[in-house]
């Protein structure tokens, strides 16, 4: 099979929805003519016109705003928030709008598609501001769906569901991922939202995580083959709302595990994931669940300091060696 | 500008309906009945009835929380408004949304937003939507003076210019944002000054004079719907009550308030239309005794709806359905 | 020397002929500038003091704030009510106390309202509305100068100060309102936004200025006569299909076709009954007047109407008196 990049994974499935459908239209910063400043949106422009691909001034909240309306009329956008560093200054409509305009309205929208595509994460030397994995604070928002995939053949698979799927979606593209090549299929095919996947199976002990530190884990789980461990390995694909039932399969089967996040170990997914180990699987835990996260600080410039404090591969063969014996 | 007697005469009732309306949930709140906050546009019914009688049912528009009048307006029923106020399920929304999300979509009424900003930027994208179509119709949002200094007025002005977006900005200037005075919270006097620093028009309207108001509405619908681009009217008034039904009001004197009074919107269209010889004084009484009664059926319906079931409690937040066939 | 008057009104410049026609937005910002600079002019001819009349916005107010002049600014002490008559009694106040001149920052509309009051006290009036044909373009600093040249000479006024004329609405007999320079008749409707452009509800004009570089009415008839208008002397126009089409700029960037059925000139000795009625009156290009069925309204023409700065010859008279030469 071919192999493309993440990123031209991202556009493969963007082309292949606006031409699809016309009611599809992309616009952000820089998403233009320039191509989307991690060139993903390279060429969409060219193809598809200034109607359909829409540079727009710095105005997050007119992004946003703009999203909503064109959404509650019948249209299809997809707006770009350039870092999701920066949803912090359109946060009210990922929270208090879109997420919420058809409760309010009891039910007079039956529906509201937008697909809310943003970056995220460190490993780029873009400092406190720039680097962030923020993916946890958005599951906490009933309405919002949120969703990170972690490979070139996913992220094509999740974004056509996402962008057929008729609710606010967060898709959130992890930018260190952008240059990675894997296998992608030439034709359409949707990855259904809600359902994680073992991209590795085991029976030793489950390693839980998502985007760029899912690739960590399979990096982990070979190194932990090595030394005896079998290690299964879950890619959550969708934060929000999140698979509980091959979380619980998992681990009833292999009764450790480890969650793995590059988002600052207080709360965020891993939270979540044992929450939900608790509430099915306790009873079947032989140890606590490890978390391995970024410290709880701001993201420093020095790369000597970023790769001290983002989470490794050596982080999570540790972890589970902790528990796995 | 010449409008038909008949049309000038609903324009009355309305105005007529909708401050009873107002009147009638301020006496519930007095009699402890009425569930939550509401904010009352007494006063106010100029803007309301002069800014919806200028637009066509296909027009979109957004509003505040003190525009129950706005909703009415644009025709919708007042029955399930005054339900929907009441938290009941035969409410527009289910009794999901209350009086600060009360929207009737099916007569292009988004509501109000309970954040005050996004109503302004959210406008962008209905009117995007609009221009798409190409069936000359337009967006309007309303903001009151207070919301005129967030962040997303100068956003959604700047983008609606930059993309010629069929949108109409309607800033209804009463003076007050809760208790701070306009003086104190903006440096110049108009916020219509601002539109020229947007590229657009900005009109200085009489709120209180429903025809004055109809006018430049109905002016400015014109104009952007020729593709001549947004525009923004200010609307200077007075709410007569608190911010919202209960508020003492003790930033306002006395004097202001009766001087206020004096401005009456309903009173000076009356005035208007008995001095054209548009209407006598028995017509319009006939006017304002339909508009009691409607209202009284209104007050009936509510008290004998029901609340919503429990299970809407999760219902209209995501949905499942598969996507439509292209 | 005596005081100088200013009057700045704030509203003017933001209604609807933004939006209809193309009028220039003129923010209040700007007239601080111009008020500062009239002060500053007034200050250099030894002006003692400037009265202003207190606005909402402070036009006076900001004009002063770190302004280094040895002259004293004042206030009218009066109650705002933030609309058109403020300027009416504004100029009442200064004219009783003997201002040398009063300087005005408006329209028509503006100085219309000041001339019901000003009595024989010369008006300076500096344009800042849309439709203006009263008023004169003038830059700031100079209007000071010469409003300075005024109140230093009192004496010398007839050099400089000429009497405009203006038109008398009256009901039955009794004055109920003028105009500087048109009387407009429409089809009977509403006051509502006030601005007066839409041209298919015309009945009659009545005009005490026409001149062909006029904008608004009294463009159709400088227009159709083809020279301004002599002294005391009116035109009248009804409006209507059958007689000529007139292509006037009635607004800026508004440029409408009129059909004007009669036209003629009118003297002073003439009162000329309206004969449209009900009617809706425009007075200097806003609805003013609602007429109902049965009202006699009639129209004339006063040649004796407010003085006014000729700013040029006033100036130039200052200048040949040797005024601006400063002495060792």
């Amino acid at each position: 099979m071919r192999e493309i990049t993440f990123s031209e994974a991202i556009r493969e499935a963007l082309r292949h929805e606006m031409k699809l459908d016309e009611k599809v239209f992309i616009f952000g910063e820089d998403v233009g003519a320039f191509g989307g400043c991690f060139g993903v949106t390279a060429g969409l422009f060219q193809e598809f016109g200034p109607d359909r691909v829409m540079d727009t001034p710095i105005s997050e909240s007119a992004i946003m705003g703009t999203a909503i309306g064109s959404s509650m009329m019948g249209l299809r956008p997809v707006p770009e928030i350039m870092f999701i560093d920066f949803t912090t200054v359109c946060f009210d409509y990922l929270t208090n709008q879109a997420p919420k305009v058809r409760y309010m309205c009891g039910g007079q929208l039956d529906k509201l598609p937008i697909v809310i595509r943003t970056t995220s994460g460190g490993w780029i030397r873009a400092a406190g501001q720039h680097s962030q994995s923020l993916e946890g604070w958005f599951t906490q928002v009933p309405g919002l769906k949120v969703v990170m995939p972690s490979s070139p053949h996913d992220a094509k698979g999740l974004l056509l569901a996402a962008l057929r799927d008729n609710n606010p979606v967060l898709y959130i593209e992890e930018k260190a991922l952008y240059a990675m090549k894997g296998p992608v299929p030439e034709e359409e095919y949707v990855i259904p939202l809600g359902q994680a996947e073992v991209k590795r199976p085991g029976t030793g002990i489950t390693l839980i995580s998502y985007a760029l530190m899912l690739n960590k884990c399979l990096a982990a789980a070979e190194a932990l083959a090595k030394d005896g461990i079998s290690a299964e390995v879950i890619d959550l694909r969708t934060l929000s709302p999140l698979d509980h039932e091959t979380l619980s399969k998992s681990v009833k089967k292999t009764h450790k595990a480890v969650v793995v996040q590059e988002a600052c170990e207080v709360a965020g997914m891993a939270a979540q994931v044992i929450k939900s180990l608790m509430d099915s699987s306790f009873s079947f835990l032989d140890a606590p669940i490890k978390t391995v996260a970024a410290g709880n600080t701001v993201i420093p410039f020095s790369p000597a300091l970023e790769d001290a404090m983002l989470p490794s591969e050596v982080m999570v063969i540790q972890a589970a060696k902790e528990i796995a014996a | 500008m010449e409008l038909p007697k008949e049309k000038l005469l609903e324009m009355y009732k309305t105005m007529v309906a909708i401050r009873g309306f107002e009147e009638s949930l301020a006496a519930a709140v007095t009699a402890g009945v009425l569930p939550g906050f509401v904010h009352l546009g007494v006063g106010q019914e100029a803007v309301h009835v002069g800014v919806c009688s200028a637009l066509r049912p296909s027009d979109w528009i957004s509003s505040t929380h003190r525009d129950h009048g706005i909703i009415l307006a644009r025709g919708a029923d007042i029955k399930r408004m005054r339900a929907e106020i009441f938290g009941k399920v035969t409410g527009y929304c289910k009794g999901k949304g209350g009086s600060m999300h009360l929207a009737a979509l099916d007569k292009h009424a988004t509501g109000c937003n309970g954040i005050l900003g996004p109503s302004q930027t959210i406008n962008l994208g209905i009117a995007l939507a609009l221009k798409k179509k190409k069936q000359a119709d337009i967006a309007v949002v309303m903001f009151g003076d207070g919301a005129a200094h967030r962040g997303e007025f100068h956003e959604a002005l700047n983008l609606a210019a930059c993309w010629k977006l069929p949108a109409l900005a309607i800033c209804v200037n009463n003076h007050y944002a809760i208790s701070v005075c306009f003086d104190d919270a903006c440096a110049v006097d108009d916020i219509a000054a601002r539109a020229a620093g947007y590229g657009m028009p900005g009109l200085v309207v009489d709120g209180n004079d429903v025809m004055a108001v109809h006018e430049a509405v109905s002016e400015t619908a014109k104009s952007i719907r020729a593709g001549k681009g947004p525009a923004l009217i200010e609307l200077k008034t007075a709410r007569w009550r608190g911010h919202f039904e209960g508020d003492p009001q003790p930033y306002r004197t006395p004097e202001q308030l009766e001087s206020d009074k004096k401005k009456d919107p309903i009173v000076r269209f009356s005035t208007q239309l008995l001095e054209q010889g548009v209407a006598t004084e028995a017509e319009l009484k006939v006017l304002q005794a339909q508009a009691g009664k409607e209202l009284q059926e209104a007050i009936e319906f509510t008290e004998k709806s029901a609340y919503p079931p429990l299970e809407e409690i999760y219902t209209d937040l995501i949905y499942e359905g598969r996507r439509e066939v292209r | 020397m005596k005081p100088v008057g200013i009057i700045a009104n704030p509203a003017s410049g933001k209604d609807i002929r933004r939006l209809v026609a193309y009028g220039s937005v003129f923010d209040n910002h700007e007239k601080v500038n111009i008020v500062r600079r009239v002060i500053l002019g007034l200050n250099s001819m030894g002006v003692p003091e400037a009265i202003c009349m207190p606005d909402f916005y402070g036009i006076g107010i900001r004009a002063i704030e770190g302004l280094d002049v040895a002259m004293k600014i004042s206030f009218l002490e009066m109650e705002m009510e933030g609309h058109q008559d403020d300027s009416t009694v504004a100029a009442r106040l200064l004219h009783e106390m003997r201002v040398g001149c009063i300087i005005t920052l408006g329209g028509d509309g503006t100085n219309r309202a000041v001339a019901k009051t000003c009595g024989d006290t010369p008006l300076l009036p500096i344009s800042t509305g849309t439709n203006n044909v009263f008023p004169f373009m003038v830059e700031g600093t100079l209007a000071g100068i010469a409003a300075g040249v005024a109140a230093r000479n009192p004496s010398e006024e007839g050099r400089y100060v000429k009497q405009a004329p203006r038109l008398e609405v009256r009901r039955n007999g009794d004055l109920i309102d003028l105009a500087l320079v048109d009387v407009v008749v429409s089809k009977s409707g509403f006051i509502a936004s006030r601005a007066m452009w839409d041209v298919s509800s015309l009945k009659e004009i009545f005009l005490c200025k026409a001149d062909p570089e006029n904008i608004g009415f009294s463009a159709i008839g400088g227009l159709i006569f083809g020279v301004p208008l002599a002294q005391a002397q009116g035109a009248y126009l009804s409006i209507g299909e059958g007689g000529k089409s007139v292509r006037a700029p009635i607004a800026p960037g508004l440029i409408c076709s009129v059909p004007v059925l009669t036209y003629r000139h009118f003297s002073s000795e003439e009162e000329i009954p309206i004969s449209h009625m009900p009617a809706l009156i425009a007075l200097d290009g806003e609805r003013e007047l609602i007429v109902p069925p049965g009202d006699a309204l009639s129209v004339s023409l006063n040649p004796k109407g407010p003085r006014v700065v000729d700013i040029p010859l006033a100036l130039r008279w200052a200048a040949e008196q040797g005024l601006f030469i400063e002495q060792p």
